[in-house]
């Protein structure tokens, strides 16, 4: 089994995003301050460290105080701090300024980062401490020995679409390890496989997720201060959904901005990337925006159930952290101190497990007490039912999250949560006005402020080899025609936010579903949305993907 | 045991290429890969060995130490031992000293010193960020090894390397001994992607850094002192397209031949706001002028030949060289070589086209070009007139045997010009004025920039783009002389085999060189792009170099081949025309094809982004317009496109 084209390792974390790297971070630092010496791999699938990293950060910076030295975190790249923070809301014509700040939103003191760069950064420290860090490797499963998880097996490359072997072909390595985290960011594929073989959420809500879309723009001068923080709730969508938009001024006249909508969305046809350039029309943000010009463009899911959708998060050898186990606090939109808290508890853990030299679950169950003492717990335990009653639109749920704010997160009816794609519902259900009617007007782009899917993807540098099997497996192609395009209008080609899936009509008028892999910026929406699941989200070859600079 | 060398450059990614100040390439602030057909070359280096077993796979490359990165890529990719040839003086090198100095590591790694050893380079067939071709065929001239150039399948048998050569319009299979240089082009096997114990092999691993004095390399002969040419100037080229003339009318018939009439009034331009050129500078008077040319004198070109004609872009040659002639004294003579079997009668045809003399070289192993002894047929021509300029058309041939003929007489060369005259140099540090020096331009930089390079030494070495200039009108009046010469071979010139040499209608390699593109999207799946194809028939018919190409989404669904397809992740054409039928224009197609001569839209919807890229724009749709274009193509409407020969 262990062969030539395989390697041995103390630890294997899959993903370099900021809780991989935090738990790289964390145990090398306890290891070498024993002396100790314990091989420490990081894997990552986009080409480089960061390639796959998005994120709209205002970061609460004690996570990162406590996991690096002092001068290590005076050496992180900030890109500036809030000035001044708004949340406003929009009404189709006008918006007004709220005059306070909803609970948890409060940003004054916090920093706005580019994730990416941080996680570059942080994947320098980690070299730095002896920690091998591999990015442009995917894995593709996990290797099992007596039904317990004993290494991870890199994607073979050089495979054609029909799987046959092609002559440049690369069987994929093969990588033991005592102990493997998955740190593979927001519905992480491995992690999603390893939840359903254990069934780590038989206790636990179904995750819930919203999408991000994310822009980056260089603005006319003036338009927007180095500082400024703006979040907006309200219009395009009129408290049906739950969602809103971001805007952060940063230095040289940089604007990143982006527009979240949860996917417990009704409407069969709503598009979140129409959704924001609808937003980007409305006249608050388009007067930042004007005359200035889009420089990149990205999309990624961001689980936000909070605490009652955190599964079981360790079996034998194996733990999860940050955003695979769903770590994020949807009132205050921030993830990324969990992602590092949870690296911690992670590297605590695996220490101890290294010391007694036993990876079982018994041993390993000590990550979910460290959890439970953390700052995770303190924080996402008080607003456990937050993101539950906002699914029933924002103006209810605003309302029975008040309660729980004066109660300690007390529902008096606990709501039930289901996944995400069973929320959508049928052509035949929807009553409400469907999506291009409720926007008729605002869905033509002009390609200087609005861009369609085709042009934003260009603005997301993704790549994919052509000669590979498709990522995205669609589980029984009769079964996906005669439920999502029959039923539901094949919702997936409006939510996917890259013009990865179509709906091809021939000269007979039948239709069909045509995948655009090559498209795909790795957010994952379709794993979660489609109806009847029936798309799976696989990993492609490492390396392709989006390529997000400083997103 | 073979040992297999792999000659690799990095290249900034082409879309955030930048230049410096002194008009040499700012490696600095861009992200790098490897350039694309170097890791084809990586590639074919691994498939060698797995053909032959066993071998050694070494990997070379000259630049910074940030080319460590991709060396130690290639070592994730499979190679055992890479070296870099790292010094700040060979800052400047030109082609000519960049091919000599990777010679001579070569060398000093222990190769290269006789004919009966056993090793195979394999280099890419041009980078991104020059785009010479030149340094593989002049590391094979250094080295004193057969070559074989624009190799896109390599096999291994009876002890020789038989590759497969792309030439215009076909292929030709070749029979090499080792030791032997290719170059392959990023058409071949896909470079494999590293593996990850590969990976962490080359994490381990140590590049071995060379310097120059280390490979015993004399300062004078690298950098700009060892470079026979210099980047003299510099100029962005503006690619923006004035607004399109849409074609007027309702109902087909009128809007093709509106179409018709505003192509022959011709297209909008764009008011350009652009700074006047600064006046000529003038080299002040107490600057002594040097004459460089110590006697040489006359334009050598070389007249190619394929199924036995003379090749167009060879006929086209003879424009610019009798411009120059024109520039330079009175008396200045155009010479053209022509080397091949009972050619005699085509020498009139060189004559016809202007050339003043024809120097014929008959020899029936010479049938078929074949770079060894044509490169020593040039040099002893060379050394014989003494010409000042020597010209070859930029095709698969005149690309290798440029740089192999300039190694041996030690001359610098210009790749793909699209510019050739006579001007004068100022060198204000050592106050002189060249005069007369050939000045070569060439778009580079992924066609953004024009870069005009100089030569300080004859002959002035260049190949001109096949297309840019027109065929000299034939006159039978003009006359010339015709002169025979016998050249000395050695056996070793024809250690190379050719085994087979195919010309067909060429297929696919024709996108690159058709003057027509009709080019089918989305818009016309109805009848799976057949009118798309009919249109470019009822072109071919009408002898135009035309042929048909696709977007994306019709190769996604299975119309269309990907060798067909135009736009970012396939290919980027530049024909005299391209006809964009049914294309909306997304960022992606644009990126293979906004630089052709002439754009021409069919779209049913006006705000379609294709039409502001376009020239000339007919709104309506596919099926009514294309039948109709067809009936005006079979009457003789070509798109303004003369017919070819």
């Amino acid at each position: 089994m262990k062969s030539e084209n395989s390697l041995l390792t103390d630890v294997l974390i899959i993903g370099a995003g900021p809780s991989g790297l935090s738990t790289a971070i964390s145990l090398a630092d306890k290891v070498n301050k024993n002396g100790e010496k314990k091989r420490i791999v990081v894997l990552d699938k986009g080409q480089e460290v960061g390639s796959h990293i998005l994120s709209g950060t205002l970061v609460k910076e004690q996570a990162l105080k406590e996991l690096l030295s002092k001068e290590e975190f005076e050496n992180l790249p900030i890109e500036t701090d809030v000035i001044s923070d708004h949340t406003v809301r929009l009404t189709p014509e006008g918006f007004s300024t709220l005059p306070f700040h909803p609970p948890y939103m409060d940003n004054t003191g916090n920093k706005i980062i580019s994730l990416s760069k941080v996680c570059k950064y942080l994947a320098d420290v980690a070299i730095q401490k002896g920690v091998e860090i591999y990015a442009g490797f995917a894995v593709s499963n996990l290797i099992y020995e007596n039904g317990k998880v004993v290494g991870a097996k890199c994607i073979d490359t050089g495979v054609n679409k029909k799987g046959e072997k092609q002559k440049n072909f690369q069987g994929g390595s093969k990588v033991f390890a005592k102990l493997i985290i998955l740190a593979e960011g927001s519905r992480g594929s491995l992690a999603k496989k390893v939840k359903n073989k254990f069934a780590l959420r038989a206790k636990s809500n179904p995750q819930s997720y919203s999408i991000g879309i994310k822009e980056i723009w260089t603005a006319k001068e003036g338009n927007i201060k180095e500082g400024e923080v703006y979040h907006t709730f309200g219009y395009p969508l009129e408290g049906e959904e739950f969602g809103g938009g971001f805007i952060y001024g940063l230095g040289d006249n940089r604007v990143e901005l982006g527009f979240a909508i949860g996917l417990d969305y009704k409407d069969p046809t709503l598009d979140p990337h129409a959704l924001m350039q609808i937003w980007k029309q409305h006249p608050f943000v388009k007067n930042i925006l004007e005359g200035g010009t889009l420089t990149q463009y990205g999309a990624k899911t961001i689980p936000e159930g909070g605490w009652n959708s955190i599964s079981k998060l360790y079996i034998d050898n194996l733990l999860i952290v940050g955003d695979s186990a769903g770590f994020v606090a949807m009132p205050a939109l921030k993830g990324v101190h969990f992602s590092v808290t949870s690296g911690m508890c992670a590297a605590r853990c695996a220490y101890e497990a290294f010391k007694a030299d036993d990876f079982g679950e018994a041993t390993l169950s000590n990550y979910k007490k460290l959890i439970d003492n953390s700052r995770i717990k303190k924080e996402l335990y008080p607003v456990r039912n937050f993101r539950a009653v906002m699914s029933e639109g924002l103006f209810v749920g605003g309302f029975k999250f008040g309660i729980q704010l004066i109660t300690n997160g007390f529902c008096l009816l606990t709501p039930h949560m289901k996944r995400d794609s069973l929320y959508t519902q049928k052509l035949s259900n929807f009553k409400n006005k469907p999506f291009k009617e409720r926007f008729a007007g605002k869905l033509e782009f002009d390609k200087k402020l609005t861009f369609d899917k085709d042009s934003s993807v260009f603005y997301s540098g993704t790549h994919h080899d052509e000669e590979q099997p498709t990522h995205l497996v669609v589980k029984n192609i009769e079964e996906f025609s005669r439920i999502n395009i029959n039923e539901y209008g094949m919702p997936c080609q409006y939510f996917c936010p890259a013009a990865v899936y179509e709906e091809h009509i021939d000269k007979e008028s039948n239709h069909s579903l045509k995948i655009h892999a090559e498209n795909c910026v790795h957010c994952k929406t379709c794993d979660i949305k489609t109806p009847n699941d029936a798309i799976t989200w696989n990993t492609p070859y490492g390396g392709d993907g989006p390529q997000y600079q400083n997103m | 045991m073979t040992t297999i060398i792999s000659l690799m450059k990095q290249v900034p990614l082409p879309s955030q290429m930048r230049m410096g100040e002194d008009g040499l390439m700012d490696r600095t602030k861009a992200k790098s890969i490897i350039n694309i057909d170097c890791s084809f070359a990586l590639e074919a280096g691994l498939q060698l060995k797995s053909i032959l077993g066993e071998a050694k796979l070494i990997v070379c490359s000259m630049g910074p130490p940030s080319f460590e990165q991709s060396l130690k890529k290639a070592i994730s990719m499979g190679y055992d031992e890479a070296y870099l040839l790292s010094d700040r003086k060979l800052g400047g090198s030109d082609t000519f000293a960049t091919g000599l100095a990777i010679s001579t590591m070569i060398k000093h790694l222990g190769f290269g010193k006789g004919l009966n050893e056993d090793f195979i380079i394999v280099a890419g067939r041009q980078t991104s960020d020059g785009d010479t071709a030149h340094v593989p065929s002049q590391v094979a001239a250094n080295l004193g090894i057969p070559q074989a150039t624009f190799i896109e399948d390599v096999q291994f048998q009876d002890n020789h390397v038989i590759a497969r050569r792309i030439i215009e319009g076909g292929y030709q299979i070749l029979k090499l001994p080792k030791p032997c240089t290719l170059s392959l082009t990023p058409t071949g096997i896909p470079p494999r992607r590293p593996s990850l114990v590969g990976a962490v092999k080359a994490n381990q691993a140590k590049i071995n850094v060379l310097s120059v004095a280390d490979i015993n390399l004399s300062d004078e002969k690298i950098g700009l002192s060892g470079s026979p040419t210099i980047v003299a100037k510099v100029i962005n080229i503006k690619s923006e397209r004035a607004p399109v003339i849409f074609s007027k009318g309702h109902d087909s018939e009128t809007l093709v031949e509106n179409l018709i009439k505003d192509m022959k009034t011709g297209k909008n331009t764009l008011e350009r706001v652009e700074k006047k050129v600064s006046k000529a500078k003038v080299a002040p008077e107490d600057y002594k002028k040097v004459d460089f040319r110590d006697g040489a004198s006359g334009i050598l070109t070389w007249a190619e030949l394929a199924n036995g004609k003379i090749t167009r872009p060879s006929l086209e040659l003879l424009t610019p060289a009798k411009n120059l002639a024109t520039s330079l004294e009175e008396g200045t003579k155009v010479r053209t070589l022509l080397i091949g079997h009972n050619v005699k009668d085509l020498a009139n045809e060189l004559i016809y086209h202007g050339s003043d003399e024809v120097i014929i070289v008959d020899d029936e192993r010479l049938e078929e070009y074949r770079i060894l002894p044509f490169s020593s047929i040039f040099a002893e021509v060379i050394q014989k007139y003494n010409p000042e300029i020597a010209l070859f058309a930029a095709t698969t041939a005149g690309r290798e045997l440029a740089p192999r003929t300039a190694v041996l007489t030690q001359s610098g060369v210009t790749a793909d010009c699209t510019g050739l005259e006579i001007g004068e140099h100022i060198d204000r540090k050592n106050k002189k004025v060249f005069y007369p020096i050939l000045e070569s331009r060439r778009p580079t930089y992924g066609e953004s920039k024009l870069a005009t390079i100089l030569g300080f030494h004859c002959p002035q070495i260049s190949t001109a783009r096949a297309g840019t200039f027109e065929v000299p009108k034939r006159d039978e009046s003009l006359k010339g002389k015709i002169t025979t010469f016998k050249p000395k071979f050695k056996d070793d010139d024809f250690i190379t085999e050719i085994v087979k040499t195919v010309r067909g209608d060429g297929g696919l390699a024709n996108l690159f060189e058709a003057d027509v593109i009709v080019s089918g999207g989305r818009g016309t799946i109805n009848d799976e792009m057949q009118l798309v194809k009919d249109l470019a028939q009822a072109l071919k018919d009408q002898g135009i170099n035309a042929e048909y190409a696709s977007s994306r989404p019709m190769v996604d669904i299975g119309i269309s081949e990907y060798a067909r397809q135009v736009g970012q992740t396939g290919k980027t054409v530049r024909p005299k025309v391209y006809v964009a039928i049914g294309i909306s224009g997304a960022i992606q197609h644009l990126a293979g094809m906004k630089e052709s001569e002439t754009i021409v839209a069919i779209n049913t919807h006006p705000q379609e982004s294709i039409f502001a890229n376009s020239d000339f724009g007919i709104i309506g749709d596919y099926n009514d317009i294309v039948p109709e274009l067809i009936r005006q193509v079979k009457e003789g409407f070509t798109f303004g496109i003369q017919k070819g020969n």
